[in-house]
């Protein structure tokens, strides 16, 4: 009995280690992985973040042969940072932010609109070999932007719908 | 007058039942990290409850399973009004990368509404607590969507329903019509 | 009915006026007033002190009432096998634990003191209980039935030790009648009677167990192992509940301090009801400490502990029969 009072005295000498943390701000060990934030200066469209991608979640459009379009969207990102340990011009950076709460999924989505430089005879077959060539996201896509879906096969959209979404019964 | 009081009084003491639907756990131990001194939460007046009749907040992680999709409604449907729900971590607000595994249906708002996303994998204590923060309004979000572009200038478009397939190979053709 | 309750049991010392009558129905209702203003009060000193004890900065002190409020006005749920058992079962805690507040002395003498004695009292304590358990059964899910199993084991060892203790007292004094029970505490007879002393030991291990805090709690408020006898209750029942688990610790602490430690209950009203909150707040510090450093006892480590204490307290229960 007397030792848990003695307990008590010693819990109580440590004082009150809460971090006042909504007050103030939180700072980020140096290597922290954050959301990654895409320089659109720096992207030369490759694709190569959207190939490497544990979760698919980078969508590349070819809106046109000159006019790549590559988004973002937060959702699944788990912030593993292969995007920007293979990105060859470094134009991902993994930014220490973590305060991404948010009410609406849209709001995590960063989208690039990147002009692909495209060879005047017949479209993009600059050859390239070396790493560029192993990295890349090869063929002309089409990802379903608007439903924010990843369409498996090139030719899926003369085939076939895509892949359908699993079915559940969910009685 | 009774009735603001209650919703004002709802603000600030909110218990929270925590699901978990099929996560790695990752997510799980963040929350209950959340409830440590180091990172308090019950000073807001946030308590963690055991049941989901005593709750007014179900944080949800892990994404929504084949075989714990009924249950994760039935946890909802017996949650009183008014309530909230939190997705936490990366499976939950959009699948993660299982998101097209044979087990996974997807995120949970596949089977219940959610009112809050917490992205991460797996958030942090401090992100967590700015989300709750966030849906108590003491704070506002910090993302909103970005849009970039290199060039811009008009230029002739190819539509899906232009390609097409010559011996085994897939052909745009570049038309004028935009 | 205070009219026929004293001619049945042929009080003929004082002829009681109409004044009094109702000088003792405002001392009661103050009595009420007094648990259900100051009993959610004690309850965020304990959430408040515990969080110290564990680094860390808690609660504000007036949290249970902004948790009763929210409580009150979430919609009502109602499942469960009888939905009008749950009802009764709210209802009935609450007003059980408020009718003993009306023979517990708080600050000035026990208002109903003359109309009941003290098998009353241990009755009243019992029908606590027992509406937890009528809760439980209402609900009828597997949990519930688990907590309202756990809750009888330790009624039927607990309760008991409350009626040993007022028969030890109601012999010291010679009658049943709750004033002299009251009034015949350890300190008012001429010589430190050993069995009171016995008996206020037994009391101060067990209070713990009464109001069912760590270590003691397997049965009600176990919501982290099992989810207890309250699982499905929602909104306003819940909200009833607590508010009958919280006013419950203040009212036995007040019993607890009435009873042995009634020093300067004599002086004016206001200066008493000052000194019973100092009272019960140590009291309640106590039990706060002891649930802040302890962990939860198993249901059979808890029963063998009642069953040692219930040993102790017959042993005192013979010493005041003898004549110690």
């Amino acid at each position: 009995m007397i030792s848990k009072l003695k307990e008590a005295i010693i819990c109580l000498k440590a004082g009150k280690v809460t971090l006042p943390y909504p007050f103030e701000a939180a700072p980020v060990p140096g290597r922290f992985r954050g959301r990654p934030v895409f320089h659109i200066e720096r992207c030369i469209g490759c694709g190569g973040c959207a190939n490497n991608c544990p979760a698919r979640e980078i969508l590349i459009s070819d809106v046109c042969q000159e006019i790549r379009v590559m988004r973002y969207l937060g959702q699944r990102c788990t912030y593993c940072g292969r995007c920007a340990d293979v990105c060859p011009e470094h134009a991902i950076t993994m930014s220490g932010e973590f305060e991404t709460a948010t009410n609406d999924k849209k709001d995590l989505q960063q989208e690039l609109e990147v002009f692909m430089g495209t060879c005047q005879r017949c479209g993009r077959c600059f050859a390239a070999p070396g790493p560029l060539e192993q990295l890349m996201m090869k063929g002309y896509r089409m990802d379903d932007l608007p439903a924010g879906r990843w369409i498996y096969k090139s030719k899926s959209f003369v085939f076939s719908e895509g892949l359908p979404d699993v079915e559940i019964e969910l009685d | 007058m009774l009735r603001k009081l209650c919703q004002k009084a709802f603000k600030k003491s909110i218990w929270v039942y925590h699901a978990n639907s099929g996560g790695c756990n990752g997510c799980d131990i963040e929350v209950l990290n959340v409830l440590t001194p180091y990172y308090d939460v019950e000073r807001f007046g946030i308590k963690l409850v055991g049941s989901p009749r005593h709750a007014d907040v179900m944080l949800c992680q892990g994404p929504a399973l084949r075989s714990t999709a009924k249950a994760l409604e039935r946890a909802y449907q017996a949650m009183p009004a008014p309530k909230l729900v939190f997705a936490i971590g990366s499976c939950a607000c959009g699948g993660g990368i299982w998101y097209d595994s044979y087990s996974v249906i997807g995120p949970i708002d596949k089977i219940i509404p959610v009112d809050f996303y917490v992205p991460g994998c797996p958030p942090r204590p401090e992100a967590i607590v700015y989300g709750v923060a966030v849906a108590l309004g003491v704070v506002d979000k910090k993302v909103a969507p970005v849009k970039l572009k290199q060039l811009e200038f008009p230029i002739a478009r190819y539509h899906p329903e232009d390609l097409q397939c010559e011996d085994g190979m897939v052909v745009y053709r570049k038309l004028d019509r935009i | 009915m205070q009219r026929t309750q004293r001619l049945r049991s042929g009080y003929a010392e004082k002829a009681e006026t109409e004044d009094s009558m109702s000088l003792a129905i405002l001392k009661g209702i103050a009595n009420v007033i007094l648990v259900l203003a100051a009993a959610p009060f004690f309850e965020g000193l304990i959430r408040k002190v515990t969080a110290r004890i564990q680094s860390r900065q808690g609660p504000p002190l007036w949290q249970p009432y902004l948790d009763l409020l929210k409580l009150f006005g979430k919609e009502d749920i109602e499942s469960g096998e009888s939905p009008v058992m749950q009802r009764l079962g709210a209802c009935l805690s609450l007003a059980a634990v408020l009718t003993l507040a009306w023979f517990v002395p708080m600050g000035a003498a026990a208002p109903l003191s003359e109309a009941g004695d003290a098998i009353l009292v241990i009755y009243l304590l019992t029908l606590c209980g027992v509406s937890t358990l009528l809760a439980g059964l209402a609900a009828g899910s597997t949990y519930s039935l688990f907590g309202v199993s756990r809750e009888m084991m330790c009624m039927l060892t607990l309760e008991p030790l409350l009626a040993v203790a007022m028969i030890v007292a109601a012999v010291e004094a010679g009658s049943l009648r709750l004033n002299s029970v009251l009034g015949a505490s350890v300190y008012s007879l001429e010589s430190l009677p050993v069995a009171g002393v016995l008996m206020l030991v037994v009391l101060l291990f067990s209070l713990q167990a009464f109001v069912g805090r760590v270590p003691f709690d397997t049965a009600e408020a176990e919501t982290e192992i099992m989810e207890g006898a309250l699982i499905e209750y929602s909104g306003p029942k819940l909200g009833l509940f607590k508010y009958a688990q919280m006013s419950k610790l203040f009212v036995y602490c007040a019993l607890l301090v009435g009873v042995f430690f009634p020093w300067g209950s004599t002086w004016p009203y206001p200066i008493a009801l000052v000194l019973l909150l100092l009272k019960v707040a140590v009291l309640v510090l106590l039990i706060t400490v002891l649930g802040a450093t302890h962990a939860r006892y198993r249901i059979d480590q808890a029963i063998r502990y009642y069953a040692a204490l219930m040993v102790l307290s017959l042993v005192a229960l013979t010493l005041a029969l003898v004549g110690f």
